[in-house]
């Protein structure tokens, strides 16, 4: 019995509304079941054919009407989520377990299920349409592509209604993944297509957030354009573009290192470069219109340094402790870029519900940090979750002991680093972040549980990774005794696995699960380095550069308007300020 | 079932589970987009259509009819490509 096999498998309600449909389709069916001996379209077609001249809309397959009872969209909609777009992790590991063919047990030839109950057969061996027949049930979808197949027309059908409901699943299921594609088309293969004109030009990418990978089709605006324009510029990987010096305008590397970063963040030059970007700013102030302009600038294929002196004037105004001539901070700077693009993003409409912004920088940039405060007397635990835009960390050698380690941190390796000669890891830093730091009896906090105040722990630990994770090596030390510059070696990697930082990682080690089952399955929370800022000089003054990648590894020095080729040994033995880390797969809603 | 085939299941499972098959999928239809093949395939079942008359074609008659040339057609660099990333990822996914 298929139906109850499967009906822990999928929603209760869809199981039981099926099961409920097949009920009265079997008392309906005897009225109608010479329609489903010999070639019911036959006579339907004729009948279609006579009217041609009036009605010029064809007329779909007429066996659907039997279908669209009750719910049928919301239980197509269901397999469409679960057994053939799958966007989520859970529904695919559920596709993947189910899907075979119930009768041979095949998990190829063109699996179909039937619309009508739980049933998956092959299409290839004919199991599909012995079901069909055997049951009366006359249609079925394609669990690969999505056509819905009509066993009386004996052909793939057209619904309009089926149709709609087919291509917002798929949407919404590639909203669910979406974003995973353009890291993992590492070739960089729709780059290849770019088109570039001289004035303006059209760039072919596939979309940032949440839209399925669509040929392009020139619209006529951009026809006219294309052929005003003849001039076209290939993507090759040797080809420099997307790489451009930016002129110091007067102790404004702080700005340069940043907008280097900035422009070279996948996510974000997919954004800007498909022309997301819809003003709403009245006046002609807007910093997401100047970050626009500058990406196009920086893919332009212009050679010579850029002169940013529009986007010194938007952050002079914008962000006025910025202000002036002075040598200022990369990361503050950084951070006031990022806080003024996410409030000149729509103009402030944000403000009706500010826990929850969708601007193109929250989305790529904030992460959820979940601060834990354990009561040492009654061990009630209040949890709070904030979100970050960056993360900051202690280094050794800081007047704050970096050390000793939470139990657990036996200097197991973490991500490929070893600690050859004694040297600092990232993954150290991130591990003395997230540790259980006792508050001390100077910082008593009142308890939740026993309603007193209490010594505590606090422990920090990931709750939402973030799609770019940007990590704040505090080198610069003013506490109350002194203000100077640490310039401990800490090691970076390549790639940064960020699973044990994580709040479930947490929780499963309180449950007991004491070995850390190292998934190498799970890819969810892997990163790739793709920028490197780095500060030579004292606290009081010296200079900042950059390091970028380009087409997936190549690595190059920016050093505000000279740009230099750099290996990746340059790039990981460089001392590190700001480190800028991309998501390698990406899962979200 | 034979060991072979068992072992196709799981690859075929442990392909589905990770998004991977999808991204084949895409990555399959990008690469035969971009050799022209869609064209070439396109165009010769607008010649079986033609032929057969409209009327008298349905989806699986086309299948059977344009399933051979379409296997042929596929360069072999695409098919290369499509095996090496099923190899890498069968290598970073081992404990299969």
């Amino acid at each position: 019995n298929h139906g109850a096999r499967w009906a822990g498998i999928v929603k209760l309600e869809w199981s039981v509304s099926r099961l409920t449909r097949e009920r009265k389709l079997t008392n309906r069916e005897s009225g109608s079941a010479a329609n489903v001996k010999g070639k019911g379209n036959c006579q339907n077609s004729k009948e279609n054919r006579d009217f041609s001249q009036i009605q010029i809309l064809p007329a779909g397959c007429s066996h659907v009407n039997g279908y669209k009872v009750d719910n049928w969209k919301q239980n197509l909609r269901v397999i469409y989520q679960c057994f053939v777009w799958s966007g989520t992790a859970e529904t695919r590991r559920r596709k993947a377990k189910s899907c075979i063919c119930h009768t041979c047990g095949a998990h190829l030839n063109r699996l179909h299920s039937c619309l009508y109950c739980v049933f998956f057969g092959c299409f290839t061996k004919k199991h599909i349409h012995e079901h069909a027949k055997n049951k009366r049930h006359n249609l079925a979808i394609d669990l690969l592509y999505g056509g819905i197949y009509c066993f009386v027309c004996q052909d793939y059908i057209y619904d309009k209604d089926m149709e709609q409901i087919a291509k917002e699943e798929q949407r919404k299921s590639w909203k669910l993944q979406g974003t995973a594609f353009c890291f993992l088309s590492e070739n960089l293969m729709p780059f290849q297509k770019c088109l570039f004109t001289a004035v303006t030009f059209v760039y072919f990418v596939p979309p940032g957030i949440g839209e399925k990978y669509t040929t392009w089709e020139p619209t006529k605006r951009e026809l006219e354009l294309l052929r005003h324009n003849p001039k076209r510029r290939k993507i090759t990987t040797n080809c420099t573009i997307g790489l451009r010096g930016l002129i110091n305008l007067g102790n404004t590397c702080f700005m340069n290192c940043i907008v280097q970063a900035l422009t070279h963040t996948p996510l974000l030059r997919d954004f800007f470069l498909s022309d997301r970007h819809k003003c709403e700013m009245q006046s002609n102030s807007c910093l997401v219109c100047e970050m626009s302009q500058l990406f196009q600038e920086f893919y332009s294929g212009h050679r010579s340094p850029h002169i940013p002196f529009r986007l010194l004037h938007l952050v002079w105004t914008h962000a006025r402790h910025l202000a002036g001539y002075e040598q200022q901070d990369a990361h503050e700077f950084l951070i006031a870029a990022l806080d003024v693009l996410h409030r000149h993003y729509d103009n402030g409409k944000k403000a009706n519900n500010p826990n929850h912004c969708n601007c193109i920088i929250d989305q790529i940039f904030t992460g959820g940090l979940q601060s834990d405060v354990t009561c040492q007397v009654c061990h009630g635990v209040s949890t709070t979750i904030d979100p970050f835009w960056d993360i900051s960390l202690d280094l050794p050698g800081s007047s704050t002991p970096f050390w000793p380690l939470s139990p657990g941190g036996d200097g197991s390796t973490v991500n490929g680093e070893s600690h050859l000669s004694g040297s600092t890891t990232l993954t150290d830093c991130l591990r003395r972040f997230t540790r259980p730091e006792h508050l001390g009896s100077s910082a008593k906090i009142k308890c939740g549980g026993c309603h007193s105040y209490q010594e505590s722990t606090k422990q920090l630990t990931m709750k939402k990774l973030p799609i770019v994770a940007c990590f704040h090596l505090k080198r610069f030390e003013h506490s109350a005794k002194l203000r100077r510059k640490i310039t401990t070696y800490v090691s970076f990697p390549l790639e940064l696995d960020m699973t044990p930082f994580m709040a479930s990682s947490k929780e499963s080690r309180m449950n007991g699960q004491y070995q850390q089952t190292v998934d190498v399955l799970n890819n969810d929370n892997k990163y790739s380095l793709f920028a490197v800022v780095n500060h030579q000089g004292t606290l009081e003054s010296g200079h900042y550069t950059s390091f970028i990648r380009q087409h997936k590894d190549q690595w190059f020095k920016c050093d505000d308007a000279i740009i230099t080729k750099a290996s990746i040994k340059d790039v990981l033995d460089s001392e590190g300020y700001l480190l800028f880390y991309h998501k390698q797969f990406l899962e979200y809603e | 079932m034979s060991k072979e085939s068992q072992m196709r299941a799981a690859i075929n499972q442990k392909l589905i589970e990770m998004g991977e098959r999808e991204r084949l999928k895409e990555l399959l239809r990008a690469k035969l987009v971009e050799c022209g093949w869609k064209d070439q395939l396109k165009a010769h079942c607008k010649d079986v259509i033609r032929e057969k008359g409209l009327e008298h074609v349905t989806v699986e008659d086309l299948v059977t009819e344009v399933t051979p040339k379409g296997r042929a057609l596929v360069p072999d660099s695409v098919k290369k490509e499509l095996l090496q990333r099923i190899r890498a990822f069968l290598a970073q996914h081992a404990t299969l």
